[in-house]
């Protein structure tokens, strides 16, 4: 990697220099051998099988949020990598948090999304309706402050807000493995 | 409560409207599609006849939400006419921020004019402020959306080239859009300054210089990532962490990162000890002592006792006097006079003010780091909110071990689980008799915890009354202090830091009170040192042992005996409580044997190797999902409410009132150790006003009563006020509630109507 791209995804991303060189490592591995790295591209399910991401159960909706056309460039894996960073702004993380979790993508978290963000919680098959409907109530009464049925992004932003966990919880290494 | 009304639902596609102007969804750069948002508006338009209706029920049952979804109504009749009012729809402020370029564009627009007016940056909390695009933007929504995308990246870009470069990047980072772009914008905004530069450049001697410069810069730009790389790598243990916190979770990690903070406290305590007292004392060590001194063996590590008495370890060593370098004859062989070269340094004043200042950090560093910890993780109203923050945020995303996977998903599930029973619980009736029998199960429990500590404190008092009449001053008792020690595997958490502490208190009462007078003519204050030293050590054994048996041999026999693959859990609390315990013997024991700190350093290194050794080979994460940010607080408060409070106390006591021994250290002809700074003070009293202006501090700030009074008002009179102020704030939120409640309303009424409008263009035409 040249000196200048290097310092320019500094600029750019959240990462730190050994980060983007130990990304930039494992993009090489991964992808074709004889493709220069800026070119190449890696498919989705490669993505989703880094051991970052092997175990999270939101790994197929971080992939769609972050891939453009499905497939992973370079940046598009440093974009993301951005995003988890330590040092990412809580601003990113909730706009990106927001993406993630709104499975069907109408711009807002409603009930179905919701119901599907526990199921992949729990991760069984044996889920009671009622512990979901009950569930999904509890989170729309407490958070739905325009009483639309949904969360929108600022009502997002705002139950964020009050919870210091969620810059914690909300990070993935991607490099050191 | 709020009344949820059915807005949406799944409706077969509308083909006619992907022919129509370009609008914010159609773009490479967004990273969703909008064709469901189409669905879904054509769905809610067909059912607001229905809705109107249902806002008039007004405060209808809960129950209605199941039933508030209606069935489909035919979707050719809402295709026809709700094309108008789904564009409106679609490009209204509240569905395009974050989706499409045009929104963010705008978004950070508004940020950096924020910015450049010098209004503070908004924090965490406070981010909701600027995530609707001002109106002002979106009076066009109609117009093709490409054109005035253009113009706002224009705007963007002037503002960005506005900033200072720290803030430029900050905002680029912070940005959620590709890299493709960002760079883009980095360049276009950084070109225009470029060719400032280059303008200026061209009025300089030789066109290379701009060349040379432009190098220089950017070859020190280069320098200072490198540097700020290399200061990053340095932190202590940032692999190790970051393992443990991938296997087990934050609230684990939340242990080790008490351990780094507190060696972070014990540097800072030894830094200034070893400069200023340690460091001079042993560059000018006192005239060897009468009688033979005590050959080193191993066993002193131990006891800390023999050859470590006679060292810089102890109070005893350290002169009284005022320390001068050694005088070196003049060479045409005069004798060397009083005060030839360098400054003479005063032993005593040194220690006081050493020992004190470096307290005096340590007590605004940790006031300061447990303010901004609770600062960080209390929100007002952040107790409502719990199932959205347990849905959202109780996924650890760090978690890479399949196994710790599925220890977080039955986390979450028990979770939940128990937050419902709560919920009905509390919506239940509650039983008065159930309720007593809890309250008194609880109370005989602490009753009897409290009694037993009773007992184990009369105990070690009688004890040491003993020891004094058995063995008037001679030799070293064999201060095996292993009553204050039960090991933390016992799970007794709280209670147990309440044992230790109230026997650490009767010893202090003891060493204080009875020690100083049995031990008159001897050194107490190195027998105290080394009662503390020997406690430290037994408690790093205790560890050891605790992390041996509670740990490695626990595994071992449920391994191999009782046939079960569960490890043991790695008990948090149990852990931080003995760090707790080890940094307060510590800070007791810092004015008597200065190089405490230093011991306790070397203690903590180890024990970080040893607790991550022993949790990779044998134990598990704990069940009980834990507030991670939430017990960093906890940690930190017990820090500093009993553990440093109580050091502080025992050390203003031991200053001001106890009269040091006349026989060793830094204090022995004085009345008591503060008396070295009024004597020193009265001597600049003496020298005359014109040489300094502490004297009259002292006598009219320090001496008098009424500052403190005066500086205590203030200081009650500043904590009343926050606290109206926050009350006022929680006024203001629940104000703001009901308005955003209110505008909910105001939104689906105004639907409404552009429908019927609409509808009744359609007929009409």
């Amino acid at each position: 990697m040249h000196w200048e791209d290097l310092e320019e995804y500094q600029a750019l991303t959240f990462l730190t220099r050994n980060e983007i060189l130990c990304i930039h490592d494992t993009f090489l591995k991964l992808c074709p051998p004889g493709k220069h790295y800026k070119e190449a591209t890696l498919t989705t399910d490669q993505v989703s099988s880094l051991p970052a991401l092997r175990v999270n159960p939101f790994r197929d909706r971080i992939c769609k949020v972050f891939s453009h056309d499905d497939v992973f460039s370079f940046e598009d894996v440093l974009g993301m990598a951005s995003v988890f960073s330590e040092q990412a702004c809580p601003s990113l993380k909730i706009e990106y948090a927001f993406r993630i979790y709104d499975f069907n993508e109408n711009g807002f978290i409603d009930d179905e999304d919701l119901r599907k963000v526990v199921l992949r919680l729990l991760n069984s098959d044996d889920v009671s309706e009622d512990l979901l409907t009950d569930v999904t109530n509890h989170v729309l009464s407490e958070s739905d402050l325009d009483n639309d049925n949904m969360l929108s992004f600022s009502e997002f932003e705002h139950a964020m807000a009050k919870s210091p966990d969620f810059m914690n919880s909300f990070r993935i290494h991607f490099w050191g493995f | 409560m709020a009344q949820p009304l059915p807005f949406v639902l799944n409706v077969p596609e509308i083909p006619e409207d992907h022919d129509r102007e370009p609008s914010p969804y159609d773009e490479s750069e967004v990273h969703d599609s909008f064709h469901q948002l189409i669905q879904e508006q054509s769905q809610c338009v067909a059912e607001e006849g229905l809705e109107l209706r249902q806002r008039g029920l007004g405060a209808a049952a809960p129950g209605t939400s199941g039933g508030g979804r209606q069935a489909l109504v035919g979707p050719e009749d809402a295709a026809a006419h709700s094309t108008a009012t789904l564009r409106i729809l679609a490009s209204m402020p509240s569905r395009t921020i974050g989706r499409s370029r045009g929104a963010i564009i705008s978004q950070y627009y508004n940020r950096t004019v924020r910015l450049r007016r010098r209004v503070s940056r908004p924090q965490l909390g406070g981010v909701g402020r600027s995530a609707r695009p001002s109106l002002r933007l979106y009076d066009l929504e109609l117009d093709p959306a490409a054109l005035e995308e253009e113009e706002k990246r224009s705007l963007l870009v002037k503002e960005l080239q506005s900033l200072t470069v720290a803030q430029r990047g900050h905002m680029l980072k912070g940005m959620p859009l590709g890299l493709a772009e960002k760079r883009s914008l980095r360049e276009e905004s950084r070109t225009l300054t470029g060719k400032h530069r280059e303008r200026r450049g061209r009025r300089g001697l030789f066109p290379c210089c701009g060349w040379l410069r432009d190098t220089c810069v950017l070859a020190l730009h280069g320098l200072g990532l490198w540097l700020l790389a290399g200061l990053h790598g340095l932190k202590p243990w940032r692999y190790a962490l970051k393992r443990i916190g991938g296997q087990f979770g934050s609230s684990v990690l939340s242990y080790f990162l008490f351990l780094k903070t507190l060696l972070a406290f014990n540097a800072l305590l030894l830094l200034p000890v070893l400069a200023l007292v340690v460091g001079v004392q042993a560059a000018f060590p006192p005239p060897a002592s009468p009688g033979p001194v005590p050959a080193f063996t191993g066993l002193e590590l131990l006891t800390g006792g023999g050859r470590l008495t006679h060292t810089v370890m102890y109070y005893g060593y350290y002169s009284n006097s005022t320390l001068n370098p050694p005088c070196v004859p003049a060479p045409d062989g005069g004798q060397c006079g009083r005060e030839t070269d360098g400054l003479p340094y005063n032993m005593p004043l040194a220690y006081l003010f050493t020992v004190g200042g470096a307290f005096f950090i340590t007590c605004i560093t940790l006031v300061y780091s447990m303010s901004h910890s609770f600062g960080e993780s209390y929100r007002v109203g952040s107790t409502s909110g719990v199932h959205a923050i347990t849905v959202f945020c109780s996924w650890d995303h760090k978690v890479t071990q399949r196994r710790a996977s599925r220890l977080q998903h039955d986390n979450i599930r028990t979770h939940l689980k128990e937050l419902l029973a709560e919920g009905q619980l509390r919506q239940g009736p509650r039983s008065v008799c159930g309720r007593l029998r809890q309250v008194a199960v609880l109370g005989l429990v602490w009753l009897l915890c409290l009694a037993i500590t009773l007992g184990c404190t009369v105990a070690v008092y009688a004890f040491s009354e003993l020891m004094i009449q058995v063995r008037a001053g001679s030799g070293r008792p064999p201060g095996l202090w292993a009553g204050g020690q039960t090991p933390a595997s016992l799970g007794m958490g709280p209670r147990n830091l309440i044992l230790k502490m109230v026997i650490l208190g009767i010893l202090c009462y003891h060493w204080l009170g009875r020690r100083v007078g049995a031990l008159r003519d001897q050194c107490w204050e190195n027998f105290v040192g080394q009662e503390l030293y020997r406690l430290m050590v037994l408690d790093f054994i205790f560890i050891l042992l605790d992390t041996l048996f509670g740990e490695l041999v626990w595994r071992l026999i449920s391994e191999r005996k009782l046939k079960r693959k569960e490890k043991p859990e790695f008990d948090i609390a149990g852990n931080v409580l003995e760090l707790i315990y080890g940094q307060t013997l510590t800070w007791l024991g810092v004015l008597f044997a200065p190089l405490l700190p230093a011991v306790q350093i070397i203690k903590l290194v180890f024990l970080f190797y040893i607790k991550k050794t022993s949790l990779m080979a044998n134990c598990q994460a704990p069940r009980r999902p834990w507030l991670a940010s939430h017990m960093s607080t906890v940690f930190i408060s017990l820090l500093c409410f009993p553990s440093f409070l109580g050091a502080a106390v025992f050390l203003c006591y031991a200053v001001w009132q106890v009269k040091p021994s006349g026989t060793c250290g830094p204090f022995r002809t004085l009345d008591t150790m503060y008396e070295a700074g009024k004597v020193w003070v009265r001597r600049l009293e003496k020298a005359g006003p014109r040489v300094s202006w502490l004297p009259w501090v002292h006598r009219y700030l320090v001496e008098n009563t009424f500052p403190v009074y005066l500086v205590s008002a203030l200081l009650l009179a500043v904590i009343y006020l926050n606290i109206q102020v926050v009350k006022g704030q929680r006024k203001v939120i629940c104000l703001l509630r009901e308005q955003i409640s209110n505008e909910g309303e105001d939104k689906i009424f105004l639907i409404n109507k552009l429908h019927s409008v609409y509808e009744k263009k359609e007929r009409s035409r």
